[in-house]
Order: C-alpha cells, then structure tokens, then sequence
C-alpha cells in the first residue's frame, strides 16, 4: 500500500448555477471517479412515457459524436470510460440520470485533465444532442420507440420483478405511483419526434437538476465544473409534488395472473402510513428487517427455513411513498398456507413477539448495510440523491445513530400502524 | 510466520500469500480505508465434478447430479443450529454459491472480523448432516429448480451449452434436477465431502482494511492440522470436438426472443498465464467483432436486429471452454447470420491492429475499475487461483499482449463449423 492517508468523505455542496446544485464526494479510495446528473420530475401519466424515451435519443450521438459507434470510439479511447443514461422511479417521481465513470488521473499514462473531458462528454449528450433539420433525428427515435416498446414487452421476462412491479401496480393503480416508469405501449407509439423534441427542450431547462461528483478532483476541475455550468441556459424551475403517503385501506384486494410458469409468485402490499421524515420511519425500518430483511428474519426463519415452503421470501420498502411488500416463490398449490403463515408473523411481532436475537441481528444488519455502501460510489452518490428527494437531511452517520436509539416498543407500535392493501399471485395457466 | 508479498506500486495495490501445512493456501488483498471486509473459502468442487477417484481408492465414484449445491446447502447446518443465526448475531451478511468447478462460502462485515472469519473457517470444516435435514432440503432446492425453470435467461444460456457439449456435465443445471436430488442421501453428501474438502483442494481469500497477519494467526489456529493428500482424479466423460446440436429452441412466455449464439473452444488444454493471455486475446477479438465500436453492433442495433440487452463473455476451464454472444432479438438466426459473414470478412481483410490498441486500452481502465469492489477482487481471485495465477498476473497480461498472438488466436476460436444456436421464444398464440 501507498502511504498517502485515506481522505475522509462527505457529502459538501459546492455550487449552485442556474438551480443546478452541485455536490462533491471526494475520495482516494478508488481507481475511478464518476460524474452524474439527475434531473426530477413529477411521476405523471402525461409525461411519463416521454421522459423514459429521450434520454434513449440522447444515448444515440451527440455534437462531434452522431453514432453510437462515435460514442463508444470515444469511450474506448478514454481508458474504457463507463456512460450510461436512463430513468428510475422513487416514489412519485421520475429521476433521469446521465453517469459518466472514467479512470482517475493517477492511474492513466497521459497527463490530460481527464475530468474536463468528461465533463463536456455528458453536457454534450444532454444539450447538444445529434440533429436533423432542427429535430431529433427521426430513424433514432423510431428505433428506441421500437427498443422501449420491446422493453416493456419484456417485464414478463424476470417472474420475480415482474410480481412486485405488478403488486404495486395494481395497488396503487388510481395514484401516480401506480405508473409503470417506462410509461405504456400505447403511449410510446404515438410519440412523434417533434413532440419528443419539444418535450425535451422544455425539461433540460426547467427541471430541477442535481450535479454530484466523486472522487480525487482539484481545485481546476470544480473552476471548469462551474464554468461550463454557467454557459448553460436554463429557464425558471419548475415545482414538483411531493409523493402521497398516507392512505386508509377499507378493503383487501386481491389479484391473480396466470402465466406458463411452474413456480408461483405471491406478493403481498401494504400500506405503511410513514412518511421518510417522520421519527417512526427509523422504526419502520427495524420492523422491516425483524419482519423479513434476511437470514435472521421471521419470514426467512418460518416459512423458508422451519416449514420449507419457499426458496425466496422478503419484505422490502419503498420508502418515498410508504409502502411495504412481501414476496415469495412458492409452490402454487400453497398459496393460502403460505400467505397464512406470512401475515402470522406480523400479528407476531404486533403481539410482541420479538426475540433478542431478532432484534439485535437486525440492528446489526442494517449497520452493516449502512457501512458497506460507502464503498460504493454509486450507492453513496444514490444514498444521498434521495435524502433530497425525500427532504430528509440525513448523513450515513446519522441515520445509524437513529436506527440505534430505536427501541422494541417503537416497532410495536409501528407494526400497528401497517395495513395489508393488496395480495397478488403470479400462477400457471390451468 | 512465512508469507510471500507481492507489491504493485504503479496501481496501489498488494498482496499477500500463506500456505498452511495442510496445504491450504491463503491470500489477502489490503483495502485501506474501506469498510466492508470479504471473506471466502472456496474448494474447487462444482457442479462438474460428477464423477471422480477418491484418493486412495481404485474404482471410480459417480453421483447424483446437483449434488456439489445439494452439500452447499447443507454446510449451513451445525450440530447446535444454523450457522447463518451466528451470522446474523454478528451482522455480516453470510452466502454461498455453487458454480461449474467451485463452490464458495463467504461473508461480508463491517465490524468484528475476527468472530466472523473464525465462523466461516469453523462451519465449513464440520458439517452436520442427518437424514432428516437432508430430506427437508429436497423441498427448498426444489422451489430453487423450479424458479431457475421459469428464468429465460438461464434456459437460454444452459440450451446453448447443451448444443455445444453431448455428454459433458456442463451442460447440466448446477442445482440438478427434482428426479437427480431425490437420489441423494446423507452417506453420498459426506462422501463428497471428505473428498473435495480437503484444506489442500481450498483456498481462503480475504479483502478489506485487515491485518494480513492477524488472518493467517487465525488460519494457524483454525485448520485442522492434516496431512496433504494426493490430487483427486476428476472423470469427464468423452466429447466430441464438433458440436452436439447446432440449434436448440425452446419455448417459454416471452415477448421477445432471446438467444445465445458462440463458439465451441477445445483449445482448453493451456496453464497459468497461458490461460489469461488466452482469455483476454479471446474477448478483444470479440470486441473487434461484435463490440459497442464495431460497424456490425451499429448495423444490427440500427436494423433492430439488436438492443442493449446485448452482451458477450468468453469461459475457459480445465476441460471445456466457449463464447457466447446473446441478448434480446426479433430474428437470431439473423443475428448469427451476420456475426458468421462478419468473421469471414475479417478472415479475407485481416484484423486491425489500430482498433487492437484501443481495445487493449479500454479493457485495462476497466479491469482497474474492477478493483474498486471488494466483491469484484475476491471473485476475480477465486476463479484466477484453481487456475495457478492471481488477478493482478493480468497487469502483466496487459503490458505483453501482441497482435501477433491476437492473429493466431482469432483463427484458433473462431471456427464456424464449432458454432451453435440457442433460442427461447413465446409460444406462437
């Protein structure tokens, strides 16, 4: 190992620039450092279609680059550098994020500024996209048109995504998180290029962006960072809604497909009633992992281990809109047992229910969660994306400060607050 | 206490190497400044390994098929309960996997590393098998079968292998099948075990901010003091050099087609460096083929031929190796088609030793990006190791790697009449 000292890193705003706020993550760690930008939208069935297809124009060709092949030239040429774009969902909202991993100056022969080119790279993408007669170009959106619509088709590829996305789905089918991120078939073919031009044109300048960098960087990179970020236009921003969390449940729902499968898949949602920024969110999340977040749960411990039933079986959060699921594979003829034997376990734990071992192992786990993804660019730079998202301030440090003081009785009481919405199983076709 | 250190000053990296008497060897890779520490202990037993020698006797032993992921399992068992409940006391998140010629136990923490790493040498030296156990585990790795049934992606990519390779065991499903797990009993599993668990058939790595000293105090105190013993024979039954099946197709709900299409590569017979200067030259000339930057990748992506779900990978091992090139397609066969006239173009115009340099230079800034991950580090040293080499011998790799030798190797895997076809597709309604 080298002697130089390991930095210590944390999350520091350095800029705002035409309401694009800057964060820097600097780190000695690792042989690369990475640039991402995100922009937020409302998640919005009027958009959501055209926001999944533009940044797939975008990924296409750029000023100086027009062809996929330009593209990964460059790429190749700079020590491999790593480009990607594309959307996610966090709760109610749709997040475009552009990434850029290149290899720190250190480990690379020539002594180029590396970050300025990279920098240019992923603004070239983003506001210089290749053009034909004042548009996008017409065969690149047809073609991811046709790749996006082929995307969706293919959900029913992966069962197990395929059975939470739909649980979720159908649950919240009269709110916007009910909303397939990638918007609907339909909507997709009746795009045209102009209207997808215009759409763009009007979001790469009104929706709030979030800049962060990682890495070894010098004082010349974050001049070049806010220069170039100064020559960008931008109109006023736009106001985004926050996700709705709260929501009383009057009925179970129940949902059934079938498919030529020979695995069943039952997932069951419910609605937490927590909001990210409430106190009995950090409670939330031990009751999460006590419930079923891994080895030492009851879910893993009753219904894989004790009766055999399933190979896989979780609980997991979405924790911007305040939702709970519990998946399973199973063997079809075991459905209700085995949805029996789940919700069992949560009158478990509302009972009290809950052992030392559970709940120290699962303080345990989820430091452990919290430590590890700080080796992660990626997973620190996401971490932090949705404490904004979710307007909640806090560091890693100080989320497991929380989770610490959390205490038996406060995951009781949450467990009360937690309803079952929605019970959906994937089964075969009879 | 011995050790050998191997510095690498120009990337920032060591590493460290111990064997133990009992010929268990140990290597640890310093990550200063990380948080996460990850352990493994491997032994070079996959699900290949169907038939073999046991050490001292003269006939030839044959089992059960899942067998290597049927005793995997069982590992987690002890006398005095799950060990995955010590774990979890622990915080560390401990697993396991079975591939074709490993089976690895790990875990990952963030804290207490010694209680961890005295858990994984401890549990994987004394397994704990009763017949009951052993009947209970039929029911989840049967749910485990069948959710690997219901996966397009994994029937694709086994289909493919099954054209390649007639009788060769890698065609089989790593967890085996309902009917070949039935067969397996408790007396099987030990025997497997005593066999392959051997401390001179397994390797311990260990990646994180740790004190290699501390981890081979630990080893010392930890493994069972026994004998070397001698190589065991593995049996591999007998393979043609041309393809069993040159299409295979099978039909599952999918909207669209999913194929793998590749090589069958009988240039395996190769040792130490040989392997990696094989298995890199073998990728870059994938790359110069059917890459991101190739004219054929932006002429099938245009023609909707192709998506970026595309992807390629080349597999080399003691007694098989292969290429796969697959992803989403409307029409494969098509896909194959081009990638055929393609390398015969290639083979008439010759490769370009231009496009070699660059590639040759994307490949190193993103093998060097595969150090930033602890996971990443451990698994690349696992495979490397039953191998005789270490991930860091790739540097050197690197730094030799000619064009000349990229020409050869372009002819000896690229062959067409070795290529096959693998298909899944919806069933036509």
């Amino acid at each position: 190992m080298t002697s130089t000292n390991v930095l210590e890193e944390k999350l520091e705003k350095i800029a705002e620039i035409n309401g694009i706020k800057v964060y820097n993550i600097k780190s000695n760690r690792f042989k690369t450092n990475t640039i991402n930008i995100f922009f937020q939208d409302n998640l919005d069935k009027d958009s959501v279609a055209l926001n999944a297809l533009f940044p797939s124009v975008l990924r296409r060709g750029c000023s100086g680059l027009p062809t996929i092949k330009d593209i990964n030239l460059y790429l190749e040429e700079s020590y491999g550098a790593v480009f990607d774009c594309g959307i996610v969902k966090k709760g109610e909202k749709q997040i475009i994020h552009f990434y850029f991993e290149y290899v720190s100056d250190k480990y690379t022969s020539d002594a180029d500024r590396n970050f300025q080119k990279a920098l240019d790279f992923l603004l070239n993408i983003i506001y210089k996209p290749a053009l034909q007669d004042h548009s996008f170009n017409e065969q690149y959106v047809e073609q991811e048109k046709s790749n996006l619509k082929m995307l969706i088709e293919s959900r029913i590829n992966d069962k197990v995504q395929y059975a939470l996305d739909r649980c979720y789905e159908l649950m919240c089918k009269d709110e916007p998180f009910g909303l397939y991120e990638y918007g609907t078939i339909k909507q997709i073919e009746n795009i045209t290029s102009s209207e997808l031009y215009k759409h763009y044109k009007e979001k790469v300048s009104t929706l709030p962006v979030e800049v962060f960098i990682t890495g070894e960087l010098c004082d010349s990179d974050i001049e070049v960072l806010k220069n170039s970020l100064d020559s960008i236009n931008r109109s006023a921003q736009k106001g985004l809604l926050s996700s709705i969390v709260k929501k009383y449940v009057d009925k179970v729902s129940y949902f059934e497909d079938a498919m030529d499968v020979n695995q069943g898949k039952l997932s069951l949602g419910f609605r937490t009633n927590i909001t990210s920024n409430e106190d009995d969110y950090y409670a939330l999340l031990v009751y999460n992992g006590i419930l079923g977040g891994g080895m030492h749960s009851k879910l893993f411990q009753n219904v894989r281990e004790k009766a055999g039933l399933a190979y896989y079986v979780f609980a997991g959060l979405e924790k911007f809109k305040g939702l709970m699921i519990i998946a399973g594979g199973i063997d079809i003829k075991e459905r209700d047992h085995t949805k029996e034997l789940i919700l069992k376990q949560l009158d478990e734990i509302k009972e009290g229910n809950i052992t030392d071992y559970e709940f120290k192992s699962t303080i345990k786990s989820l430091e452990t969660g919290i430590q590890s993804l700080k080796d992660s660019q990626l997973q620190v730079v996401d971490f932090y994306l949705s404490q904004l998202i979710s307007q909640t301030h806090d560091t890693l440090e100080g989320l497991l400060e929380k989770i610490q003081r959390v205490t038996k009785q406060d995951v009781i009481d949450v467990s009360k607050k937690i309803q079952l919405d929605t019970v959906y199983f994937l089964t075969s076709e009879a | 206490m011995k050790f050998e250190t191997i510095e690498y000053k120009k990337y920032d990296e060591t590493i460290y190497k111990y064997e133990h008497s009992s010929g268990l060897k140990c290597l640890v890779v310093p990550k200063k400044g990380y948080y996460k520490k990850h352990a493994t202990f491997s032994t070079q037993y996959g699900s290949v390994d169907n038939e073999f020698v046991i050490p001292g006797e003269k006939t030839q032993t044959r089992v059960p098929d899942g067998i290597a992921h049927f005793l995997e399992h069982k590992l987690f068992e002890q006398k005095d309960g799950s060990v995955m409940d010590k774990f979890a006391a622990l915080g560390s998140r401990p697993n396991a996997f079975t591939s074709f010629n490993q089976t690895v136990y790990l875990f990952s923490c963030t804290d207490l590393f010694r209680e961890n790493f005295d858990l994984l040498l401890n549990f994987v030296q004394n397994p704990y098998i009763t017949d009951e156990s052993v009947e209970r585990e039929k029911g989840i790795i049967g749910q485990e079968i069948n959710m690997y049934r219901d996966d397009p992606g994994w029937r694709v990519s086994f289909n493919l292998l099954d054209a390649f390779y007639k009788n060769h065991p890698v065609k089989f499903d790593i967890a085996g099948s309902i009917e070949s797990i039935s067969k397996i009993t408790k007396d099987t599993l030990y025997k497997c075990y005593e066999t392959f668990y051997h401390p001179s058939n397994m390797v311990v790595t260990v990646v994180g901010d740790v004190d290699h000293i501390q981890v081979f105090e630990q080893i010392e105190k930890n493994i069972q003091a026994t004998e070397k013993t001698s190589e065991i024979e593995r049996i591999f039954p007998e393979e043609s050099d041309s393809v069993n099946k040159i299409y295979v197709e099978q039909n599952m709900p999918v909207s669209t087609p999913l194929f793998y299409t590749g090589f069958k590569d009988n240039n395996f017979n190769l040792q130490g460096l040989e392997i990696l200067k094989y298995d890199l030259a073998v990728k870059l000339i994938m790359s110069m083929i059917m890459g991101k930057s190739s004219e054929l990748y932006a002429k099938l992506y245009d023609k909707g031929l192709i998506n970026s779900t595309f992807e390629m990978d080349f597999s080399i091992e003691k007694s098989y190796a292969y290429s796969m090139f697959g992803g989403e397609s409307v029409n494969p066969e098509a896909v194959k088609d081009s990638l055929i006239k393609e390398i015969r173009k290639f083979r008439s115009n010759g490769l370009d030793p231009q496009t070699f340099d660059r590639l040759l230079k994307a490949s190193k800034g993103r093998f060097l990006r595969q150090m930033n991950s602890v996971e990443s580090i451990s698994r690349m040293f696992i495979n490397l190791y039953f191998k005789g080499v270490t991930m860091f011998d790739y540097l050197d790799v690197y730094d030799t790697m000619s064009f000349d030798y990229i020409m050869d190797v372009f002819d000896m895997h690229f062959d067409i009449e070795r290529m096959a076809l693998s298909v899944v597709k919806g069933t036509s309604k």
